[in-house]
């Protein structure tokens, strides 16, 4: 498509719009594929060069590689906006009860194949390794698993740095240590009615199996229930537009919006049984039915504070517009999701909502930082074509993110904490999940070596103590003509639980559900 | 326990127990000594020189960890490292690119069978063999393909494959400890910067 002029007679459109149906779509049976085509013709009139862009973010069967259908939706498949969801953390003490469970929800676990039609309510099942050893599942495949899921996320605590205010003895329950995760449940659901009826549906198969005066007596026991979902998901809550930018999967068949990520990353990398970047394919859980097309996912929940965060951008600023753009620079995006790379000195909305062009950028032309500071957590999460100053493959530590807030946007004037709990699961998705999550967590968010930034640490997601004398708790803003340093930055979200979970094919689920 | 069997065993262990004094004596006496030295002849650059644990083996001060790793060599294989080394003559560029060596050697050993690999490196570096694995496969398999039973930087057990043939050094000490590679870099930098605005604004 790069070789088409940018502007074209309307009638030229027409034609390469019905070419690219063919190129894109051709086995594409259902109507909302032309209903999008007529959407994005009403978008770009006659610029080609837009539609090329827009182009993307369409399934493309042409290019699938992978067994879509044997693949949760969760790992591969952008969840719906709006979205509603309820996740359910469940305790199995009868390993047939548990397994009878899993038969029984097996037909609502969707895989990936139909992702691009309209979705039904969809269940997603993960389970820690506790999990798969109530659930009755072998020794010799226990065994199989990698060393980090068997210890577990508390248990792993130095490699991930969560200490102090985020060490495991300060979490809830039931994370870590505090409860006995074995199978998490997630529905989502495009609306309202949709969510309630699978809920109510799911809730009501467990109920016969919980024992509601003693819960430790029933067969499942419900540890938390945790019900998520906005109807306006774009921003988090600090008022940011979050979760931009996510990885596309060679072979999966799904084209992300424009960016400069190059090739598309190798499924390995974020799916078990297919050769990653490094050209082999990582060993996995045995045996194959139980390991392939599955993954693996961590799942951080936040505490935000955001009140915490407004006051430091007032109290380090003169005014409201610099704390703005302290705000933005250390996010890396401004409130809208505009990148700082395209539009450094103030806010731009059309370009924050323009998924064509909020994640179509690198830092090439920003070498010093100056536009979006080497520190900042978009920059740090993924440097893009940043310089490497110590050697990476900005590739192989990219993540599937599916994370979901909850609470309330805290407006920006408001400094004074008003009690109400918000925040953020983290939910990232990789066929290494544990390896790379412990790899950003120790060297991209609580250390600034990897940018030459001495002991600095990620400003938003970094574990501070709002020292104003310690290196580690400030933040470098590279300007003319010298930089602007901020100290005593304090940790603006705080853990209070995670586990490492396994996400099974849907013939692991079927496999587990069936053994005696 | 009864007193007369306390005594006797005081008695049966009163040899064992002298041996123990005497060199509980010698230990004092050295410590003695090493305070004495580092009295009249040591300086304080008031850093922190203490050491930890780098990892499962290895380790670290400060910022900077050592590697230190003794490997049998395949038949033929330290003329073929020996050779690959000369080439090089020094400047092995991989080693720059990686951006927290701060040195590495190789020596050979008993007969050039076997190989020893040192590195002084800052933090850890199993985050970062996957990283080695896709950005400088070649440069690490032609570098350590001498060595007998390595696997290839791509296989998945390398990383055991490493810490099965590292030995953890008995001391360790770094001139400044607190700064890493890239911190050393930063600042040369700064410093010539400062260096040339001074001289300009003299000439």
């Amino acid at each position: 498509m790069s070789n088409i002029n940018n502007k074209k007679p309307l009638t030229e459109l027409t034609d390469k719009l019905h070419d690219l149906k063919d190129e894109f779509g051709n086995r594409i049976e259902d109507s909302k594929f032309d209903s999008w085509l007529q959407t994005i013709k009403e978008d770009v009139g006659d610029n080609i060069e837009m539609f090329a862009r827009k182009a993307r973010g369409v399934f493309n069967p042409n290019l699938v590689d992978m067994q879509l259908e044997d693949i949760q939706s969760l790992i591969l498949r952008e969840r719906p906006s709006p979205y509603f969801g309820t996740v359910i953390a469940v305790k199995v003490n009868n390993a047939a009860v548990g397994r009878q469970m899993l038969a029984q929800v097996l037909p609502d676990v969707t895989g990936s194949k139909e992702w691009h039609k309209d979705m039904q309510a969809t269940l997603s099942i993960v389970m820690t390794y506790e999990g798969l050893e109530a659930l009755g599942v072998p020794q010799s495949s226990l065994e199989s698993f990698p060393d980090s899921f068997k210890a577990g996320m508390a248990n792993r605590a130095d490699k991930l740095r969560d200490t102090d205010v985020n060490d495991p003895e300060n979490w809830m329950a039931p994370f870590g240590d505090k409860g006995d995760i074995h199978v998490c449940a997630a529905i989502i659901a495009d609306s309202k009615e949709k969510w309630q009826a699978k809920l109510a549906e799911l809730k009501e198969n467990m109920q016969t199996h919980i024992d509601y005066e003693h819960p430790a007596n029933g067969d499942i026991e419900i540890l938390m229930e945790h019900d998520f979902g906005s109807d306006n998901n774009v921003k988090n809550v600090f008022g940011y537009r979050d979760g931009i930018s996510n990885p596309e999967i060679k072979g999966s068949g799904i084209q992300t919006p424009p960016s400069r990520d190059g090739e598309p990353i190798a499924a390995g990398e974020f799916v078990l049984g297919y050769e990653g970047e490094a050209g082999t394919i990582p060993p996995m859980p045995q045996p194959e039915v139980l390991g392939k097309n599955g993954s693996f996912m961590v799942l951080r929940a936040y505490n935000s504070h955001v009140a915490a965060f407004n006051k430091f951008r007032k109290d380090s600023t003169d005014s409201e517009e610099e704390a703005e753009l302290l705000g933005a620079k250390m996010w890396g995006r401004w409130r809208s999701g505009a990148p700082l790379a395209l539009s450094p000195d103030h806010d731009d909305e059309a370009l924050g909502d323009d998924a064509s062009r909020n994640n179509d950028f690198g830092y090439k032309d920003d070498p010093y930082g100056k536009k979006c500071p080497f520190g900042a957590h978009a920059r740090r999460m993924n440097p893009r074509d940043s310089k490497d100053f110590i050697l990476s493959d900005v590739r192989i530590h990219r993540i599937v993110r599916r994370s979901v807030g909850f609470g309330e946007v805290l407006p920006p004037d408001v400094t004074e904490d008003d009690g109400k709990e918000r925040g953020l699961f983290f939910i990232g998705i990789n066929a290494h999940a544990m390896e790379t999550v412990e790899f950003l967590q120790s060297q991209w968010i609580n250390d600034g070596n990897f940018m030459s930034l001495g002991e600095e640490k990620d400003p938003m997601i970094g574990l501070h103590h709002s020292n104003k004398n310690s290196d580690a708790n400030t933040f470098t803003v590279p300007d003319d003509p010298i930089r602007k340093r901020y100290h005593g930055i304090e940790t603006f979200n705080t853990l209070y639980g995670g586990e490492y979970l396994f996400i099974p094919s849907l013939s692991a689920l079927k496999w587990i559900s069936q053994l005696s | 326990m009864h007193t007369t069997e306390n005594k006797e065993r005081i008695i049966d262990n009163s040899e064992d127990l002298k041996t123990k004094i005497t060199e509980s004596i010698d230990a004092f006496k050295l410590r003695a000594e090493l305070l004495m030295a580092n009295i009249k002849e040591g300086g304080d650059d008031s850093y922190d020189h203490s050491t930890t644990n780098a990892g499962e083996k290895g380790l670290k001060s400060g910022k900077v960890s050592e590697l230190t790793v003794i490997a049998p060599l395949k038949e033929g294989g330290a003329e073929r490292l020996k050779e690959i080394l000369k080439i090089a003559g020094g400047n092995l560029k991989g080693a720059t690119r990686v951006g927290t060596l701060h040195d590495l050697r190789f020596a050979f050993l008993d007969n050039d069978t076997r190989v020893l690999f040192c590195t002084a490196y800052d933090g850890d570096w199993d985050p970062y063999i996957d990283d080695f694995a896709t950005k400088i496969p070649e440069l690490m398999d032609i570098l350590f393909g001498s060595v007998e039973g390595w696997p290839g930087i791509k296989d998945p057990s390398v990383k055991q494959f490493i810490l099965d043939h590292q030995i953890t050094a008995a001391a360790w000490y770094v001139g400044v400890p607190h700064l890493t590679i890239q911190d050393i870099r930063r600042q040369d930098r700064i410093v010539k910067g400062i260096n040339k605005a001074l001289d300009d604004a003299q000439s």
